[in-house]
């Protein structure tokens, strides 16, 4: 698998058979070549809806993250190419063909099919055509400037890096057997078929759904976020334009009316929880999922819209979340978190962590990276965070494991003694392997003459130097206020 | 990439010091063909690890960050935040401390809808009194409260709590002032309901049903974790049974218990009843007998009062697992015929104590004929001291243990035991009682202490009563400085008395008689302070007092040798 040559992971699940379409043959499944960002992609058809300027399709990108999938128009479909179409032996697993597929454990496996069960009979054509499409009515609304027209999406900014983003919760195995037995079950593709054929009203059997972005718009605080991915808030919502979610409590609201009633009352201006942080920059709270059920809840159900991975399979009470706000004379603004098992049997010292998008890219994820590590230097432990990362949390522990790294083996360097990844570790509450991993991948491990060296690259030196310059922000530990919380047995075995 | 020559590299351990070497430190080619270019672990899902612009940034690493992963962008709402967000915040000059959850923070936990506004707004427009928002807000959240208390389930069987129980519910919530209203807002409350499918009106999410498309289902989320259940094993099977085994044996043996409790109580009753029996009868003969006037021995009468004993268990009492009981054998009854019968404890004791006095007393007359012949030469008796009686000085009312001579050595070991009046108790009058003087007046007391070079001490003190008869009280203080030399034999000191004056004659009232049991040789000095004893000979009143090693000023210490 190397880095340089790309795989196409849409439809790679063995031969399909292939030959012309229109745009009302074409249906959920199938794969064809869609203009994105002024090039011609491969593409999967996840959803098909009517509006009133035509028909639109929801499109998965090859080697593209989710969070790029968009709504497009006839227009930008190539229907002079042969469209894939699905293939109609669904219950064999064709994955052996794929390297990816050969090489995924059980696991993925799962997962895959999970994402991927779009293995249609080709009977189904009428679902194209259901009048009552459930996304029809925010489809329309969608702005054009979303996720694929934006062009400063695209701009790259020197010199920075994006914040943190999710990564899964927990608990994949359990979360992916129920769809392993579905499959096993039999679950009734006709019996959903003709429900959509009669009924109408589903274009995806349920599963499917959670790959489709549910929520077009959110009103939060200042901002209108555009969500990423699914998140399951009430289903009535994904009628919505837009839904309204406070600022301050995280509650959630369709209606306008509703919203400005509860602002009325709303009292909240921070975490309902213990500050443990605080500097002239930001501010840190201790919240207990169980104490806090409610305000948890919302909050994962908020960061799900920008977390893939993340699970709300489970509810909140087994998780600390340490929230990261910032101030100002309206109240301490939602910046970022990240959660925390009360007791991880895996030594994780971080499940889920995200930097709200208003507030990526600006070196809020650093922060909060830099406190779970504080945290975890107050246990005595060392920390990792929970697998698997998204693209962007890899990016922002990469940056942080670096930056660190780099500056201990500077010191050691000037001081011309030997270092052991050990003490790398030890130092920054790092496990080793994350050490050893961040130090292949900078390409500084190397073996020479016999003996293992760690060699400093000019261009992290340069690098270093460069950030320095910028005077990043960094949490003060001495500012922290905090014990690691103790549990009772009892509330461990009763208390979820 | 870069092109690797097979090297063969030993696995790096975490403890090996490794050298730590700028790029500029080192031979560019050579570290250019010694990176290791193994694909590295991200943590990222293998099939999310390809994407175009992950793979982009990760390939830039270290160098220019010129790549990105790009998200759709947030844009500044165009909500009048200001408005929405009117509250000022104030920040509190220490860490924020905080525990109300959300439902606490707010006031109503229903808000009202666009739709519910326009009702309102219809609502008021027709009457004189005016429901606010606030209050309607109220009544629905009662409303919807209630309907979710009382029909859980209503989405699906679709009941409907009716207004009378709303009524009810209302009674204990300020809604109880807005009646005029609640009835009109309940049918409001009722369509809105039934428009919704009967479902709460606030969109509330899927939690679990326990049903078999909850999995499926993408928005089912926030499910109880179930509780690790103990692994069913045999030998945890053989356990439980076992316990049960033994809570079964445990509940029959309380029933026995209670039967035989039941039995021996019909007894009593049954052996009750025969007595008052015989003493009606017994009774009625002696009446008899006096009427036709017969004179003969009452022996007849009491016939039967000395029956065969029988053997102690089976009087006892069928009491289980409690064998202590036993010994609290005596239960009160008043036949005494059946005590006659039983061994009495007190008998027990009684015996017992005759024979430890008869050792007592054969120990004694040892003793005096031990001492028969010794002549007490104590002459000058020390005028007794005025302090308080302190506590290391024993009264000498207690009970005087001879001294065995066996033991001699043994009695001068010091021992905090008080003296065991146990041994002579009040009934059995005890030879060595001392019955003198009036035990609140003036007890003399004794201590005996273990000095310097393991020389023994008897101190000796009367109370205040016992005051001595000198008329000043520069007697006792030259008193006290007396033994402040060592060997001041020479210079004795004087004591000048009036052997008539009342208050010396009334402190001899107080000496103790004289030579009870112990001959002594001078009866007049048996008050005298402690004497000289000699070597061959114990101390004569062997006081077996505890008494702490160090000497006290308020005694008159004496040298006595140790016996040996
Ligand atoms: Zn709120």
């Amino acid at each position: 698998m190397s880095p340089g040559i790309l795989e196409a992971t849409v439809g790679s699940d063995g031969p399909r058979q292939k030959n012309k379409a229109t745009p009302d043959t074409l249906r959920v499944g199938c794969i064809a070549m869609v203009e994105k960002d002024g090039q011609a992609r491969r593409a999967e058809i996840l959803s098909i809806k009517d509006t009133k300027s035509g028909r639109q399709f929801y499109c998965n990108f090859d080697n593209f993250n989710k969070r790029l999938d968009e709504w497009v128009p006839v227009k930008r479909i190539n229907f002079e190419q042969d469209v894939e179409w699905p293939n109609p032996d669904k219950d064999k697993p064709k994955d052996g063909k794929n390297k990816q597929g050969a090489t995924a454990q059980k696991k993925n496996l799962s997962k895959k099919i999970q994402k991927r069960p779009g293995k249609r009979e080709q009977s189904v054509t009428s679902e194209a055509a259901t009048p009552n499409h459930p996304w029809s009515e925010f489809v329309d609304s969608q702005p054009q400037s979303k996720a694929p027209s934006t062009p400063r999406d695209l701009e790259s900014k020197a010199g920075q890096t994006p914040a943190a983003a999710g990564d899964e919760m927990d608990l994949d195995e359990d979360e992916n057997t129920p769809d392993i037995k579905k499959e096993d079950d039999g679950f009734s593709r006709e019996a959903e078929i003709e429900k959509l054929r009669t009924g109408g009203s589903m274009t995806q059997n349920p599963t499917e759904l959670s790959r489709i972005r549910n929520i077009s718009k959110v009103q939060f605080g200042k901002y209108d976020l555009f969500p990423w991915y699914f998140s399951p808030y009430p289903e009535s919502f994904t009628q919505e334009d837009a839904i309204s979610v406070c600022e301050f409590c995280l509650s959630y609201y369709a209606d306008l009316k509703s919203f400005a009633r509860h602002r009325q009352k709303c009292t909240l201006q921070h975490p309902p929880g213990n500050e443990i942080y605080r500097d002239d920059y930001v501010s840190f709270f201790e919240i207990d999922g169980r104490r806090q059920r409610t305000w948890c809840r919302n909050l994962c159900l908020l960061s799900k819209m920008f977390l893939d991975h993340k699970t709300l399979y489970y509810d909140v009470d087994p998780f600390l979340f340490y929230v990261m706000t910032q101030k100002t004379e309206k109240g301490q603004h939602l910046v970022g978190y990240f959660s925390k098992e009360k007791e991880c049997a895996d030594g994780y010292n971080v499940a889920c962590i995200l930097t709200m998008p208003q507030y990526q890219r600006k070196g809020f994820g650093r922060l909060l990276i830099q406190f779970s590590y504080e945290l975890s230097k107050i246990e005595g432990k060392l920390g990792s965070p929970e697998k698997p990362l998204s693209d962007l949390g890899l990016l922002s522990y990469r940056q942080y494991w670096s930056e660190n790294i780099i500056d201990l083996l500077v010191e050691y360097n000037e001081r011309d003694e030997r270092c052991t990844i050990e003490s790398i570790s030890t130092a920054l509450a790092m496990t080793t392997q994350d050490v050893e991993h961040t130090l292949q991948a900078l390409k500084m491990q190397v073996y020479h003459k016999g003996e293992h060296k760690v060699v400093l690259p000019e261009k992290m030196i340069q690098a270093r130097e460069k950030a320095r310059s910028k005077q990043k922000r960094y949490i003060a530990p001495e500012r922290i206020q905090w014990k690691p919380p103790v549990f009772t047995a009892s509330s461990r075995t009763w208390g979820w | 990439m870069s092109t690797r020559k097979p090297v063969r590299i030993r696995k790096l351990n975490t403890k090996t010091a490794l050298q730590v070497l700028r790029e500029d430190q080192i031979d560019r080619n050579e570290y250019d063909s010694l990176t290791t270019d193994a694909q590295i672990a991200t943590g990222v899902e293998s099939n999310e690890e390809q994407e175009i612009h992950l793979q982009a940034v990760l390939k830039g690493a270290g160098a220019s960050t010129d790549n990105e992963i790009p998200v759709p962008p947030p844009q500044e709402s165009d909500v009048s935040y200001d408005e929405l967000y009117s509250t000022p915040y104030i920040e509190p000059r220490n860490y924020i401390r905080f525990s109300d959850t959300v439902e606490e923070t707010l006031g109503s936990l229903y808000d009202m809808t666009t739709e519910d506004e326009e009702y309102l707004k219809t609502y008021n427009a027709k009457r004189a009194s005016k429901l606010s928002d606030d209050d309607f807000e109220r009544i629905m959240e009662l409303f919807e409260m209630t309907a979710s208390e009382q029909t859980p389930y209503a989405a699906v069987d679709n009941t409907i709590v009716p207004y009378e129980v709303m009524v009810q519910h209302m009674a204990h919530s300020p809604v109880v002032k807005l009646q005029t209203h609640t009835k009109q807002v309940y049918e409001y409350w009722k369509t809105r309901r039934q428009d919704n499918a009967n479902k709460p009106l606030h969109p509330s999410l899927k939690f679990e049903t326990h049903q078999e498309h909850d999995d499926l289902d993408p928005y089912v989320c926030f499910r109880r974790r179930e509780v690790r259940q103990t692994r069913k094993t045999r030998a945890r099977d053989v356990q439980i049974a076992d316990k049960l085994k033994k809570l079964r044996r445990e509940l029959e043996d309380g029933r026995q218990l209670v039967l035989l409790s039941h039995q021996r109580e019909v007894l009593k009753k049954e052996l009750l009843n025969t007595e008052r029996f015989l003493f009606e009868h017994r009774a009625k003969l002696k009446e008899r007998k006096v009427r036709l006037g017969i004179k003969a021995d009452d022996e007849d009468l009491l016939y039967n009062t000395k029956p065969q004993k029988r053997k102690i268990s089976e009087v006892q009492h069928p009491v289980r697992g409690a064998p202590h009981q036993r010994l609290s054998l005596p239960v009160p009854r008043e036949s005494r015929a059946v005590e006659q019968d039983l061994v009495q404890l007190s008998d027990k004791q009684k015996e017992q104590y005759a024979e430890f006095f008869r050792d007592i007393e054969s120990k004694a007359q040892h003793h005096r004929h031990w001492n028969n012949g010794h002549i007490d030469l104590t002459e000058r008796p020390l005028s007794p001291v005025k302090e308080e009686q302190h506590q290391n000085f024993r009264p000498a009312k207690a009970v005087f243990l001879p001294t065995p001579p066996a033991s001699a050595s043994e009695s001068m070991e010091l021992d905090d035991e008080p003296v065991s009046t146990v041994m002579a108790p009040k009934r059995a009058p005890s030879p060595f009682v001392f019955n003198g003087a009036d035990e609140s007046e003036s007890t003399p007391t004794y201590r005996r202490r273990v000095g310097r070079n393991g020389r023994l001490w008897i101190d000796r003190r009367h109370c205040r009563l016992a005051s001595p008869p000198s008329d000043t009280e520069t007697p006792p203080q030259s008193d006290q400085c007396k033994y402040d030399q060592d060997d001041s034999e020479d210079e004795q000191a004087v004591y000048h008395i009036d052997q008539y004056s009342t208050s010396a004659m009334r402190f001899r009232t107080t000496i103790p008689a004289p030579g009870h049991r112990y001959p002594r040789g001078h009866v007049a000095d048996a008050n005298a302070p402690a004497h000289p004893v000699a070597v061959s000979r114990p101390a004569l009143p062997p006081v077996p007092a505890p008494a702490p090693p160090q000497p006290s000023n308020h005694a008159q210490p004496q040298p006595q040798p140790q016996p040996t």
